[in-house]
């Protein structure tokens, strides 16, 4: 379904990104980790079309997303590193706003806001206004907008980051019942917590895909400690 | 959904929901108001609308609101990130740059509204005569400039909210494009250079105000403002969507980026150079005042018939260049709707139309005029103070009244100056506007025996340096007896002529030696000092030179014997409450058979103000002076005199009335405004 072609991004005169290629299956749930200023979420922002690459392609269904990219843009979730939502607006506002700018015609919003938010689990939240929630509220409400158009592609950014044990574990239910229309891309460092529901991981290493460790396979032990080995061979 | 739209309403809540822009839209009223204020006290008694002089007042605050409004409206989704979630959507940049600047934009209308409602409103209570002649769509074409400038500074202030994830970089960005620039460099062009002023004239921007707010639309202006906020909204979107080519590998995108913004510029330029030179003005009725002129010129404008041409002679940079063009233009529509004479109006610039200059130079054209012409008759106007609609309509009705076919004697035979000696001395060039004005000039010599004719309306001494003889006085006071007009032009040095008999008709001349202080030599005598008179009050504002003027004074032994009514003494021109000229009058008197026509005497303290190597000076108001004279003495009727200038402002605020106004306008509202914004804001907050 997606596919990442020799994906390649400098700034500056440093190469962030260096061929980069990888696929993600309909429903795959990917996790990319890596060091710091592996490049991780500069691939996440190329793959969101914040950043235009050196070269190569991301194809989404066969269609590359540079090409078309308002096409691409309207099947894609993307919930940034570094979020930030209108304070001002209440979670329902806020939602229906976003699903109009995302092109929802205004009959279907109403039921997109509720599915959204029954599966973030912000129903009771709905009405309140933003600057009153919690931060692991506000992550679930931009994951809530994320998901709003149920997108084939949800890239999140480093998105367990700040939250507790609980809420980790509430936003791993929340993306796994995502997969069920959704491929997902995600980026952090939580590695233990990824592995309750990643069923692939990509090690990011100095710009380069180094490795790929899939955890559908029990045989081959503790997927999040072969995560944790693959990461400190780079180290050494 | 419309993403414009979306845009549209969350950057207006976003905007009205802050306290911030409740104080700044507080500020603005309040400034607007004082500035009008202000406006109101400096433009009194001149010839200016209501509604213009609110849309100049408000027009250079608009920039400063502007740079304010739309500060944080790109800097703040950068400094929080949320742009990244703007630009993953599926929405193009242009939208949003649309959407953001149309928020903007409809604050600032929002703000201005509030302003014209506020003021105006304090005006009514406190003013309300300046609402005599005034209609409300009046205001619209102010509030259409002052909306079509309010784009423009939007659009530019909104791109400048692009460049920087701080709003107060942004601010100062918006603040020094949009003000200290063009202001900055108006200013210092016009400090450098004297000269800068009138050869560019006035700023664009405020001549746009004032120009479409007196209803005066040019196609070229709005097509040139419609091109910057298009150019600038292109640039904005292109500039949003750099933000995604902050690659090393981008730099294709960013050329062809650059470029599309080049050719972007250069193509508009191209159709404003292109509009500005198809350019098509519209003068329209819209109505700013009910009564633009006042009955007398609607009288005399009805009354005139056929073509008459009317020439503008001054410098295009000139400030009141608009005002003037403005104002011929309304007197052209007036005179059509009238059913009057057809006004073809013409507009010669001296740097420019040279050709054009030099011909009315030669007939005696001052720079700085407005020419009436019909046929071979022709009156000018200055532009001075008190330039307006009560002279344009008397040198219309000049110009226009049938040819006055009035015989004028000229005495000769005393040394006097002679109507047709085309000397320096001579005094040809009068005659010869008299000759077009439809006057017949003959010379009458006493010494061949014969009276004053019947045929006389006026009988002309001037400058005779030989005593009259006692017959000759004889014939001169049997003439004036019968009613009779006598215009005595005094010689200084020989005191000849008629002044012996000045005194039995109730006016000497006196022994005073009078000096000029604002001439080079000291002996002419400048003065601008007219009585309330018919034969003068038009010349108000105007100067006349006198070469060592002899004075007058009421005389005691006045004879009033053979008369039908009392002398009045009337000192037209005085220098130092010295009378220079004077106008005697014995007429009926009130309560009189009107039909009774009265004597009039006019004596000018100076024969030679009138001969031709005075006039050919062309710098005083002399030639009006003596046409004048002639008119009133003939029985012609001096043009210029009586009815008021409609449309000039007349606020009369005194200090109290001023400051009710300033507390009510510039305290009282914003409060109001920001206590509302207030409300609306927590009543929001408890819905919540």
């Amino acid at each position: 379904m997606l596919e990442v072609r020799n994906l390649s991004f400098s700034y500056d005169k440093r190469r962030i990104l260096k061929d980069v290629s990888f696929s993600v299956a309909g429903g795959e749930r990917v996790c990319l980790v890596g060091a710091n200023g592996a490049g991780k979420t500069t691939l996440l922002r190329v793959m969101a079309t914040l950043a235009v690459p050196d070269g190569g392609s991301v194809l989404l269904d066969g269609q590359d997303a540079f090409a078309r990219p308002l096409r691409y843009r309207r099947r894609l979730g993307y919930l940034p590193e570094r979020f930030a939502l209108y304070e001002d607006m209440r979670v329902k506002d806020f939602l229906a706003y976003r699903a109009g700018l995302k092109g929802e015609p205004p009959k279907r919003i109403r039921r997109r806001i509720s599915e959204a938010a029954q599966m973030c689990m912000l129903d009771d939240a709905l009405r309140s206004p933003i600057r009153g929630l919690s931060a692991g509220e506000k992550k679930r409400v931009a994951l809530a907008d994320a998901l709003l158009l149920r997108p084939r592609l949800l890239l999140l950014d480093d998105f367990l980051a700040g939250l507790d044990c609980a809420m980790r574990k509430v936003a791993g239910e929340i993306l796994a019942n995502a997969a069920a229309f959704s491929s997902v891309v995600a980026t952090g460092h939580e590695i233990d917590d990824f592995a309750g529901w990643a069923s692939r991981f990509l090690v990011l290493r100095d710009g380069v895909i180094a490795d790929s460790i899939s955890a559908g396979d029990p045989e081959e032990g503790d997927v999040g400690g072969r995560v944790r080995e693959a990461l400190a061979e780079g180290g050494r | 959904m419309n993403p414009v739209r979306l845009t549209w309403a969350r950057t207006v809540v976003q905007l009205l929901k802050c306290r911030s822009t409740a104080v700044l839209i507080g500020v603005f009223m309040s400034v607007g108001a004082a500035v009008l204020a202000f406006e109101l006290e400096a433009f009194e008694g001149e010839r200016v609308s209501l509604p213009v002089l609110w849309a100049l007042g408000l027009s250079p605050l608009l920039p400063v609101l502007s740079a304010f409004l739309a500060m944080d409206v790109w800097s703040e989704e950068r400094r929080s990130g949320r742009i990244d979630l703007l630009l993953a959507s599926a929405v193009r940049e242009r939208d949003f740059v649309i959407g953001k600047f149309l928020g903007v934009w409809t604050v600032l209308v929002f703000s201005v509204v509030l302003q014209l409602a506020a003021s105006m409103a304090a005006l009514w209570c406190h003013v309300p005569r300046v609402f005599s002649d005034l209609m409300a769509v009046g205001f619209v074409p102010a509030l259409l400039v002052l909306f079509l400038q309010g784009a423009l500074w939007c659009a530019v202030a909104s791109a400048a909210s692009v460049f920087s994830k701080q709003p107060a970089v942004s601010l100062c960005v918006s603040l020094t494009a949009l003000v200290v620039v063009p202001r900055g460099i108006w200013a210092a062009m016009t400090a450098w250079s004297h000269e800068a002023r009138s050869v560019f004239g006035e700023m664009p921007i405020d001549a746009h105000a004032f120009d479409f707010a007196s209803g005066a639309f040019s196609t070229g202006v709005l097509c040139m403002y419609t091109a910057a906020v298009v150019t600038v909204l292109f640039i904005t979107s292109k500039c949003v969507s750099a933000l995604r080519l902050s690659g090393r590998g981008a730099w294709r995108l960013r050329l062809s980026g650059m470029s599309a913004v080049v050719l972007s510029v250069v193509f508009s330029s191209l159709a404003v150079l292109l509009a500005l030179r198809l350019d098509l003005r519209f003068n329209l009725p819209v109505g700013t005042m009910r009564n633009t002129f006042s009955e007398r010129t609607k009288r005399i404008l009805s009354e005139c018939d056929g073509e008459i041409s009317i020439t503008s002679y001054m410098p295009r940079s000139d400030q009141s260049f608009r005002s003037v063009g403005h104002f011929l233009r309304s007197l052209r529509r007036e005179s059509e709707s009238l059913g009057g004479a057809r006004l073809v109006l013409r507009f010669v610039d001296p740097r420019w139309d040279v050709a054009a200059a030099q011909r009315l130079v030669r007939r005696g054209v001052r720079e700085n005029s407005i020419i009436f012409e019909k046929g071979r008759r022709m009156a000018s106007v200055p532009l001075k103070d008190g330039f307006g609609e009560r002279l344009c309509a008397s040198a219309l009705q000049r110009v226009a009244a049938p040819p006055i076919r009035r015989n004028i004697y000229w005495t000769v035979g005393h040394g006097e100056s002679s109507c047709d000696d085309y000397g320096t001395f001579g005094m040809s060039d009068i005659a010869r506007d008299l000759a077009r004005e439809g006057y017949i000039n003959r010379k009458l010599d006493f010494a061949a025996g014969v009276g004053v004719p019947g045929d006389c309306a006026l009988l002309v001494v001037a400058g005779a340096k030989d005593d009259f003889s006692r017959l000759e006085m004889g014939i001169v006071e049997s003439y004036l007896r019968r009613g009779g007009r006598l215009l005595v032009l005094a010689s200084a040095a020989e005191r000849g002529g008629v002044a012996s008999m000045l005194p039995a008709w109730g006016m000497r001349s006196m022994e005073v030696s009078l000096q000029g202080a604002r001439t080079l030599t000291g002996g002419d005598v400048i003065v601008s000092d007219f009585a309330e008179h018919e034969l003068s009050a038009s010349l108000r504002g105007s100067r006349i030179v006198l070469g060592k003027p002899v004075a007058f004074a009421p005389s005691a032994v006045a004879d009033a014997g053979g008369g039908t009514g009392k002398i009045d003494f009337v000192p037209v021109a005085s220098v130092d409450g010295t009378a220079v000229a004077a106008a005697v009058e014995r007429g009926a008197g009130l309560g009189s058979d009107i039909a009774v026509s009265p004597a009039r005497i006019v004596a000018v303290g100076d024969a030679g103000f009138v001969m031709n190597g005075m006039l050919s000076a062309c710098a005083n108001a002399n030639r009006d002076f003596l046409l004048n004279c002639v008119a009133y003495l003939s029985g012609s009727g001096v043009y210029g005199t009586g009815g008021d200038d409609a449309g000039i402002l007349a606020a009369g605020m005194d200090r109290e009335t001023r400051t009710k106004f300033l507390i009510a306008a510039s305290l009282a509202a914003p409060v109001l405004v920001f206590l509302s914004f207030l409300v609306f804001s927590s009543g929001r907050r408890r819905s919540e």
